[in-house]
């Protein structure tokens, strides 16, 4: 695995890939389908902090989906009912659940084992119990509505392909950032850490610090995430943002695997189309689609048994094989 | 508020605690056996219910065995998770198998949508719907019925724990699990064991509860949620703190609500759950065991 350097092949299919994301708006009108894509670069958003979170620094969330929760109320109120613009409600959003992610991760990783899990899924229901009784800013359970597109100075981003752009541009931008950040020095740390806590210990990794700091970055992530959602969809309520999103997006790193953020990635839009089968098969009879919808859990819940018990690389395992033979043939 | 009133809210307390003792319990079983998190003991609590609604209501069984039924039936279902899902995990990392029992929690509460449906299934009360008076608070018989059913639960589990040939191998094992395979006790099969064990607890709070509730394919996470922090405040590994805890927090609970609101009861358990977390992860029965590097 070359750290530093990125060979030509890798450069010359990650353009390809990034051409053909950007191109959708152009080639296709279908309102549905732009924005079921669009749903696809928001997980993309939260998958990145998560594969980083997970693939990376080896912790598991069960309670994500309140830091994407948070981040869309939080940009939901003070834009729609405060009339801050667009910027200021997603910057507010990144802090908060930045803040919030940073106070539920220091205690919980200074101790050892798997306390983070239990801490985040007790966060996590929490919020969910706050989102439905914080009527005032949430809107209870009926959830939130007319909530405005977002709008930068004049320019109001309001089509279906626009938003799709939007998205997808950060999503893009995001994933940069942590392709640099695993070829750093805290991206070699991480990994460090993934093969033997002890041994990174003994490097002078300072691991109760890395795994905070990436607990922050995927809490973020989850929460800027959000603040976008709520503007591309204009409503939102509390069932969004419950454990079970919490477990999907665990599905979703796990089918992903270790150490890679192409796999999560491919898992996030695998399993995020699973519910809008219809919108990338065309013909698929109404039937099909609902039985597809009425065995969406079992899916998603195999899926993590499956991908766990026989397939521990999950997607990114099958991409690195693909990658040598591709070598040997090139 | 009188001493009445006072005395209803405790009454809740203790049933409401008897059944996160009882889901405790089996989270506590399960992390002593294996050093797991098992976050789908919420599901054996709602199969609990919903397979004795199936032997009563579909099957046509007397109460009794229709309740029996569901508890055995309820611990094969364990039984067959760990045989087919952790047990095949060879290294036993701790984080795949937590993540795995996450699945599995998801692939049980689906599967009984498939089976049961999506609605709310009613269970009649095991002997009527009489109440008795204590000191001028209202007793209902199945809250009895469920108190007792604990008590049950706990003696039997202490006599299995501190009686038997099993138990002694299930409480070596917990201790260290290589020195009991060393002595040539089978750790596997305690594996498993405590598995089948954890669901039929967690089903038996479900049965003890679904005349009062009714039941769902949904309801396992939440109690599932309660009974893993009544697990960690009393201090995860050790069955009675398991008991402890759920009592402890069944109180805390009721309590909140006579003093408080019942706006954020649900988040009681939570916040309990964190401080603990936090302050105290050995929780409040628990030794300090400071980790060595």
């Amino acid at each position: 695995m070359g750290e530093r350097t990125i060979d030509i092949r890798t450069v010359a299919v990650l353009a390809l890939v990034g051409a053909l994301v950007f191109a959708v708006p152009l080639l296709t009108a279908d309102r549905y389908l732009l924005k079921v894509l669009t749903f696809v670069g928001i997980n993309v958003i939260i998958i990145t902090g998560m594969a980083l979170l997970f693939g990376y620094a080896g912790q598991v969330s069960l309670g994500h989906a309140a830091f994407y929760g948070i981040g869309a109320y939080t940009s939901a109120y003070v834009v729609t009912s405060l009339g801050w613009p667009w910027l200021g409600g997603v910057a507010l959003a990144v802090a908060v659940t930045s803040v919030g992610g940073l106070l539920l991760a220091l205690p919980s990783l200074r101790l050892k084992g798997h306390y983070l899990a239990m801490a985040t899924l007790g966060f996590g229901e929490i919020m969910r119990v706050v989102f439905v009784e914080a009527r005032g800013i949430t809107g209870g359970p009926d959830g939130f509505s007319g909530i405005p597109f977002a709008s930068v100075g004049g320019l109001a981003i309001d089509s279906a392909g626009a938003n799709y752009w939007l998205i997808w541009g950060v999503a893009a931008a995001m994933l940069a950032l942590a392709a640099n950040l695993v070829r750093s020095r805290a991206g070699r740390a991480m990994r460090a850490l993934h093969g033997s806590e002890l041994g990174a210990l003994a490097c002078g990794i300072d691991l109760t610090g890395l795994k905070v700091r990436v607990f922050v970055i995927s809490a973020a992530l989850a929460g800027l995430a959000g603040a976008l959602y709520a503007h591309v969809v204009g409503f939102i309520s509390p069932s969004t943002f419950s454990l079970h999103a919490s477990v999907v997006l665990v599905a979703m790193a796990v089918l992903g695997g270790t150490r890679s953020l192409a796999g999560p990635v491919l898992a996030a839009a695998l399993l995020t189309l699973i519910p809008f089968a219809d919108a990338v098969i065309p013909g698929l009879s109404r039937s099909a689609l609902e039985t597809i919808q009425e065995w969406q859990e079992d899916i998603y819940g195999l899926t993590i048994i499956a991908v766990l018990l026989f397939v521990p690389g999950g997607v990114a395992g099958a991409l690195r094989r693909l990658s040598r033979v591709g070598r040997r043939w090139g | 508020m009188g001493g009445t009133e006072l005395l209803q809210f405790v009454l809740a307390g203790l049933k409401n605690g008897s059944i996160y003792a009882l889901v405790a319990l089996g989270f506590t079983l399960i992390y002593a056996a294996t050093g797991v998190i098992n976050f789908a003991q919420g599901e054996f609590y709602m199969l609990g219910g919903m397979l004795s609604v199936w032997a009563y209501a579909d099957l046509g069984l007397p109460l009794p065995l229709a309740g029996l039924v569901g508890v055995a039936a309820t611990a094969a279902v364990g039984g067959v998770f760990e045989l087919g899902a952790i047990r095949q995990r060879k290294d036993g990392d701790p984080l795949a198998l937590i993540v795995i029992t996450v699945g599995g929690s998801m692939v049980l509460s689906s599967m009984a949508r498939h089976l049961f449906g999506p609605n709310e299934r009613p269970l009649p009360l095991f002997s009527g719907g009489g109440s008795v008076s204590v000191f001028g608070a209202v007793l209902e018989v199945q809250t009895i019925w469920i108190l007792g059913l604990t008590a049950l639960a706990v003696v039997g589990l202490w006599y299995l724990y501190n009686r038997t040939g099993l138990g002694r191998a299930m409480r070596a094992c917990a201790v260290n699990r290589d020195a009991a395979r060393i002595v040539g006790i089978d750790t596997r099969l305690m594996v498993t064991v405590s598995f089948l064990l954890a669901a039929a607890l967690g089903a038996l709070a479900g049965l003890a509860v679904t005349p009062l509730t009714q039941t769902a394919f949904d309801v396992g996470p939440t109690v599932g949620i309660k009974g893993f922090a009544a697990a960690i405040l009393g201090g995860l590994g050790n069955p009675i703190a398991a008991v402890v805890g759920g009592l402890v927090l069944g109180m805390l609970e009721s309590v909140s609500i006579a003093f408080i609101s019942s706006t954020y009861k649900d988040a009681i358990a939570l916040i309990v759950l964190l401080a603990v977390l936090f302050m105290r992860p050995q929780g409040i029965l628990g030794r300090s065991s400071r980790e060595k590097v």
